[in-house]
């Protein structure tokens, strides 16, 4: 497929109810030739993909023929091959989808944006991306019309790549990624340790069925046994000695005969082994306790245990469970069984093979097993966690701050630099940089400054307020100039001060402006982003964006000037910071083209 | 005997009432302008402060600029309460401009409270004189203690443990609107003394005292002075002893009717006698609508009707009573259920179920622990059977009306008819008869035009 | 009737922090040059209008800071309550001023001898971020009070030029303002603008002014202050009509 040309037999109809005509079909990077076989001579079709507006194909299904369509660009026409298998159409569709790409990414770019076709088209370059990963960009769009609007006016309009586009939105990509899992058919509730053995009734032989779905439940429920049939199988005994040994087990604990039990563990070692508590097993446990909430009060529920007073337990298979200490260890309570299941159950299958061969069952548990265990070790997150929590309990909620707020910390190198720059512009925007830039007259001394100040406050204890505190004619005047003041803003302000400029501009040039503003931003954030340049394919990628950018210009004198004219000082306002920001970029830009080129004036091998 | 109507009207109606020459005067003290001032509503106080160093008049349209249209509304209420206050001075120039300045007084007074601040015209005792004073705490029960009294009193004059030193015509006169007495029964509460029994003590106090300075002239007291004092006095201290030596005859007649009501205490020292403002004082002068004197509630309404009240007043057990069943009464809590027979013995002497009512008595005095949950403090299934039994009762609406028939023509008829219809207060009519009933309101109008005809 | 209950007093009453801008260093320049406020004119128009603010409704509570050049503290509060009981000395002025005064001598005492160079260079601010954070933690520990609280307000008087070394500080405190809901009102009284003030009564929904008339400084307080009540919603306000330039973020 990578040689750059495909050879395949194909029939090829006009229509998709056509019997067709049986030849060869050739498709190379910038055509596809199809040869009929009854006559080798003429060539049937003979077409450019760039003429190509499309392809589509049937679902491989067996009542489907295989089908490959080639829409023309031409309205109506179309190419319709017909291929013995559906592999062999498939090699011929990926074919056509990454030609197709590959021009459209080149023609796009020459082209106009509006020549694009309606529904969003999803090209591929450098990138190779799997159907679902597509799919998921096509949805995006189309839930996003700002979105689609961006991507038709940049991607098709060739002015950004696919993947320079989706590289700034990688989060919606990913958030939507892992909404797509899948669910899994997990264990079934049952609990496996009441499979009944069968007896026949005759003799003393008892009978257990275990299926693969059985022994992966068994696994996963008993890692001792896991562990021992990893051990054991096939190296020491069959799998079938393997399982009759458990079987056995099982049979011993089924009776409850704690005592035979003990006995034949101590004559078989490897019985023992399934007869023994489950080593792993505490080990687990002993490391859930340690991340269990400690401030959980477990001595709370300790008054609900009944199960060790006389006349109280649980009773299972007709019999009571007893206790009895001194084979301890060869005891299991059905609390544990109970525990272990639902735990397991909770967790859900974590395996996705074939259930079938013991054996590859129960490596690949054992390969998840490390894997998790290797995580859990790797991150001490866990524990700081735990820590966290710790000292979180122990402090009273309501002194606490929220946590986790999602924040990003102001940080500015030189707050100094940035303040100046924002109180000149202050100055400016007001108008009075002359009395701005007026500092105090600082000529006097710490001890003068204080002194003069304390004094004044003790005259004043000693005289009180001046009477009366405001002369009627000042007063009078202060209220004249406010009223003044408000009359001639309160009609330009408008009767809510909430509602923004934007709203009582005409709808239509309200979201031209939007629009604007929005493919600023995005062309900016491609902009600035891809200083400072170290590639010739980052310089190619600015120029593209200053073209794209400059093109914007008339458009928003356009707007300015199409305005009417009891709105056009708003929108010349509201239109003044995107200029602002357009001319910074390209300040910037002719800034470091002429540092670049005095730069490659000295070395001849740049890499422009 | 006119119906009173109990509203909790506040105390600068009644002073907005006055003659203007007795409201010039009373702007004499500078705490009556505080206080007049603090009644005003939000707008209004801007606007005195506004103008409070401007001595000459403001034209109408320039106040009208700062106003926005949604605000309009408000802005007419604070200009009229301030004109009927004589607060401002409406003038009307040649052009026929209206414009406002403030009451020179007024403005005179405020002024210097703001630079000077406020002297009252006594001193507290001072503490080098040894008199245990009661504390805050104390002062409160106290207050409390001898309105509770003082009510009880009012409804059921057997039921209180001592009396008040008022006299009886006195009460009489408080009772007056409150109870009503059918021949030799014995006198029950009518639909305002109940309304006014479940009101908050602030504004019981304010219907009180509004009776007290209406029936002043009989007792040969000027009303004006009567307000001028009552609102000097809630800028007295709480909990601070006044002499009484400093107040003049009138003044001292009065302060005894206030102890019986809670507002002041009464102190004899060894040698001189002193007052001490409670916090029913000092609060006369808050505008009604701020809940800071808003008590702590007591009552725990349950979904199934069951009430319970931890209080020990006799008064709450009274008012419970009212309209619910109280079952049993332990020291600090009594225990009731709200039935349909108690709610139906509520409503039938005119105690409604909506506002100023049942429902927001219960509300208003939900016990901390129930006022304090997201969740309604009364819950939704009670308040709605309430009102559910309430509307069961009003199946027949009354309009006051006039009956209209003998049209002398058909023409005659239908024009009158028409007529009717205009003015809003056509309520049935019978052509083939010629008959008509109109609402009681146009009677004058239909009438005239009648008469026309 | 009253109303049901709720956890607000009624929209008139109001918790006022007063930011006292008391930059020695600004108040004597000021001195030399003729036309401009006096601080002992500053402090009547400003003690006045606390006056009226507690003079309108008993609830009212006004806090002072001083904003000095070394420290800030809290030089009065209105709620605590033997400011009410005990009646000035002789009747020449209100309780409120010379409690007022004599806290704010100490403070300017105190902040004396915090400093350290003789005679400062360079633009001598005040410490706008300390008090602003003071009284932030007021209001906050004033949310936390209790169930009923007072709509609190921050009214800035700043005369002092903003001091660039603060502006991250001053930014936070803007910030939080803006999160807890809470108004700052500025009113410069200084020779130039303040970009500090515009972006906080722009951000936090105050409003800004720069009083062309200083002697009627108590009148522009008492405009400003109409915005003090929620129900002024209804009355415009005078605010700069140049909106400040948006921060942008780096």
């Amino acid at each position: 497929m990578s040689s750059g040309q495909v050879v395949m037999r194909a029939r090829y109809k006009k229509t998709a109810k056509a019997p067709g005509i049986q030849g060869v079909l050739i498709m190379t990077e910038d055509k596809f030739v199809f040869t009929r076989d009854d006559n080798m001579s003429s060539v049937e079709v003979d077409v450019g993909f760039r003429s190509i507006k499309g392809h589509k194909f049937t679902k491989e299904a067996p009542q489907n023929k295989a089908l490959l369509n080639l829409t023309q660009e031409v309205k109506g026409g179309g190419y319709i091959f017909e291929f013995d298998k559906f592999s062999e159409r498939d090699i011929c569709r990926d074919f056509v989808g990454k030609v197709l790409g590959k021009l459209q990414a080149t023609q796009s770019s020459a082209q106009d944006a509006n020549v694009a076709s309606e529904k969003p088209t999803i090209t591929v370059h450098d990138e190779q991306l799997s159907a679902e990963e597509m799919e998921l960009r096509m949805k995006l769009l189309r839930d996003n019309s700002e979105l689609q609007k961006l991507h038709k006016q940049f991607v098709i309009g060739g002015v950004l790549t696919e993947a320079e586009f989706w590289a700034t939105r990688k989060k919606l990509l990913a958030v939507n990624a892992s909404r797509t899992s899948k669910q899994r058919v997990g264990f079934k509730s049952a609990m496996i340790a009441d499979v009944r053995p069968l007896t026949d009734g005759r003799t003393n032989k008892v009978t257990f069925s275990l299926t693969p779905e059985i022994i992966h439940q068994i696994f996963t429920e008993k890692p001792a046994v896991h562990q021992a049939f990893l051990n054991f199988v096939p190296s020491k005994m069959t799998e079938k000695d393997f399982w009759t040994k458990y079987c056995r087990a099982e049979y011993l604990h089924r009776t409850k005969n704690a005592v035979a039990a003990a006995a034949e563990a101590a004559e078989d070692e490897e019985l023992a082994v399934f007869l023994k508590q489950d080593d792993i097993l505490a080990r687990e446990a002993r490391r859930k306790i340690r991340r269990v909430d400690p401030t959980l009060d477990m001595e709370a529920d300790e008054g609900d245990d009944y199960i060790h007073l006389p006349d109280h337990g649980i009773l299972r298979d007709g019999s009571k469970e007893i206790t009895d200490t001194e084979y301890e260890q060869y005891r299991r309570t059905l609390a544990q069984d109970l525990n272990r299941h639902a735990a397991v159950v909770l967790e859900g299958r974590t395996l996705d093979v074939e259930l079938g061969d013991t054996r590859t069952v129960a490596e690949a548990l054992a390969k998840s097993k490390k894997a998790e265990l290797a995580t859990e070790k790797s991150d001490d997150k866990a524990n700081q966690e735990r820590l966290e929590r710790v000292s979180r309990m122990a402090e009273i909620e309501d002194l606490q701050a929220p946590h986790n707020l999602p924040f990003a910390p102001l940080f500015i190198k030189d707050p100094r630099e940035y303040f100046d720059s924002q109180q000149a512009n202050a100055l400016k925007a007001l108008g009075d940089a002359g009395v701005g830039t007026k500092t105090i007259n600082c000529s006097l001394s710490t001890g003068q400054a204080y002194g003069s100040l304390r004094e004044l406050i003790s005259e004043m204890k000693v005289t009180g307020l001046s009477d009366p505190v405001v002369k009627p004619e000042v007063a009078l005047k202060v209220l004249n100039g406010l009223t003044q003041h408000l009359s001639s803003t309160k009609y330009n302000l408008g009767k809510n001060p909430q509602e923004s400029i934007l709203d009582r501009l005409p709808n239509r040039t309200k979201e031209e402006l939007l629009h604007h503003w929005i493919s600023i931003q995005e062309l900016l954030k491609h902009f600035w982003s891809s200083y400072p340049i170290t590639t010739a394919y980052l310089y190619t990628k600015v120029s593209r964006l200053k073209d794209a950018m400059a093109e914007i210009y008339p458009n928003l004198q356009g707007i300015k000037e199409s305005a009417q004219s009891d709105f056009r000082h708003q929108v010349s306002l509201l239109v003044q910071p995107m200029l602002q920001a357009l001319d910074a970029a390209f300040t910037h830009y002719d800034a470091d083209s002429q540092k670049r080129s005095t730069k490659s004036g000295e070395r001849s091998n740049g890499f422009i | 005997m006119p119906q009173v109507k109990i509203i909790a009207k506040n105390f600068m109606d009644m002073v907005a009432a006055l003659p203007a020459l007795k409201l010039d005067k009373l702007y004499d003290n500078t705490f009556i302008c505080e206080a007049v001032l603090r009644s005003l509503p939000p707008l209004a106080k801007k606007y005195v402060l506004q103008m409070l160093y401007v001595d000459v008049p403001v034209t109408a349209k320039s106040m009208e600029e700062w106003v926005l249209a949604d605000g309009f509304s408000k802005h007419r209420v604070a200009i009229d309460r301030l004109i009927q206050l004589r607060v401002f001075l409406e003038s009307t120039d040649r052009k026929k401009e209206t414009s406002y300045r403030l009451n020179p007084k007024f403005q005179g007074n405020l002024q210097k409270y703001l630079v000077h601040g406020g002297v009252l015209p006594r001193d507290p005792m001072s503490s080098s004189i040894t008199v245990r004073l009661p504390t805050l705490e104390e002062l409160e029960s106290y207050a409390l203690n001898q309105w509770e009294c003082f009510l009880l009193q009012l409804i059921s004059s057997g039921q209180a443990e001592k009396t008040t030193n008022f006299s009886s015509s006195m009460i009489e006169v408080f009772q007056r609107g409150l109870l009503s007495q059918r021949g030799k029964e014995a006198p029950r509460l009518t639909e305002s003394g109940f309304q006014f029994l479940l009101m908050d003590t602030n504004a019981q106090l304010w219907y009180i005292i509004r009776e007290y300075i209406s029936n002043s002239e009989e007792r040969r007291v000027d009303p004006a002075d009567l307000i001028s004092f009552l609102l000097e006095l809630s800028f007295h201290a709480t909990g601070q002893a006044y002499n009484i030596t400093t107040l003049n005859e009138v003044q001292r007649s009065i302060i005894k009717d206030l102890a019986d009501l809670g507002l002041v205490k009464l102190q004899q020292g060894r040698k001189e006698s002193w007052f001490i403002p409670t916090k029913l004082a000092t609060n006369l002068s808050v505008s009604l609508s701020d809940s800071s004197s808003r008590k702590q509630g007591f009552v725990v309404v349950e979904t199934n009707f069951r009430l319970y009240a931890y209080s020990t007043s006799k008064l709450h057990c009274e008012i419970l009573r009212l309209f619910a069943r109280i079952e049993y009464q332990l020291p600090n809590l009594i225990v009731g259920a709200i039935t349909k027979e108690s709610l139906y013995s509520a409503f039938d002497n005119g105690i409604t179920s909506e506002q100023a009512s049942i429902i927001s008595f219960l509300q208003q005095n939900a016990h901390p622990r129930v006022a304090d949950r997201a969740a309604p403090a009364v819950p939704e299934n009670v308040t709605d059977q309430i009102r559910l039994w309430e509307t069961d009762l009003n199946r027949v609406e009354i309009t006051p009306s006039h009956f209209y028939d003998d049209f002398p023509s058909k023409d005659v008829f239908e024009a009158a008819c028409d007529y009717a219809r205009e003015n809003g207060g056509l309520l049935w009519e019978d052509s083939k008869r010629m008959r008509l009933v109109v609402k009681a309101d146009i009677h004058g109008l239909m009438r005239e035009y009648l008469q026309k005809k | 009737m009253a109303s049901a209950p709720s956890k607000q007093y009624s929209d008139d009453v109001s918790l006022l922090m007063v930011l006292l801008d008391t930059n020695p260093f600004f108040w004597g320049g000021t001195n030399t040059t003729t036309g401009v406020l006096s601080f002992s004119s500053f402090l009547t128009h400003v003690i006045s209008f606390l006056n009226s603010i507690i003079l309108l409704n008993q609830l009212n509570q006004v806090v002072v800071i001083a904003t000095g050049f070394n420290s800030c503290d809290y030089i009065y509060e209105s709620s605590t309550s033997e400011a009410i009981i005990v009646n000035s000395d002789n009747g020449q002025m209100p309780a409120l001023c010379s409690k007022m005064l004599q806290k704010l001598e100490e403070f300017v005492i105190r902040d004396e001898q915090l400093s350290k160079e003789n005679s400062p260079t360079g633009i001598v601010s005040s410490l706008l971020s300390g008090s602003l954070s003071l009284a932030l933690c007021y209001i906050q520990k004033v949310f936390r009070s209790g169930p009923l609280h007072p709509h609190p307000r921050i009214l800035c008087l700043q005369g002092s030029p903003d001091g660039p070394e603060q502006y991250v500080a001053v930014m936070n405190a803007i910030f939080s303002a803006q999160r807890s809901m809470v108004p700052i009102d500025s009113c410069v009284i200084g020779a130039q603008h303040s970009a500090f003030l515009q972006q906080a009564s722009y951000i936090t929904g105050g409003v800004y002014l720069k009083p062309q008339q200083l002697d009627g400084l108590f009148q522009y307080l008492t405009i400003q202050s109409r915005r003090l009540v929620p129900d002024m919603g209804m009355i415009c306000t005078p605010t700069d009509p140049h909106k400040p330039n948006c921060a942008t973020y780096p």
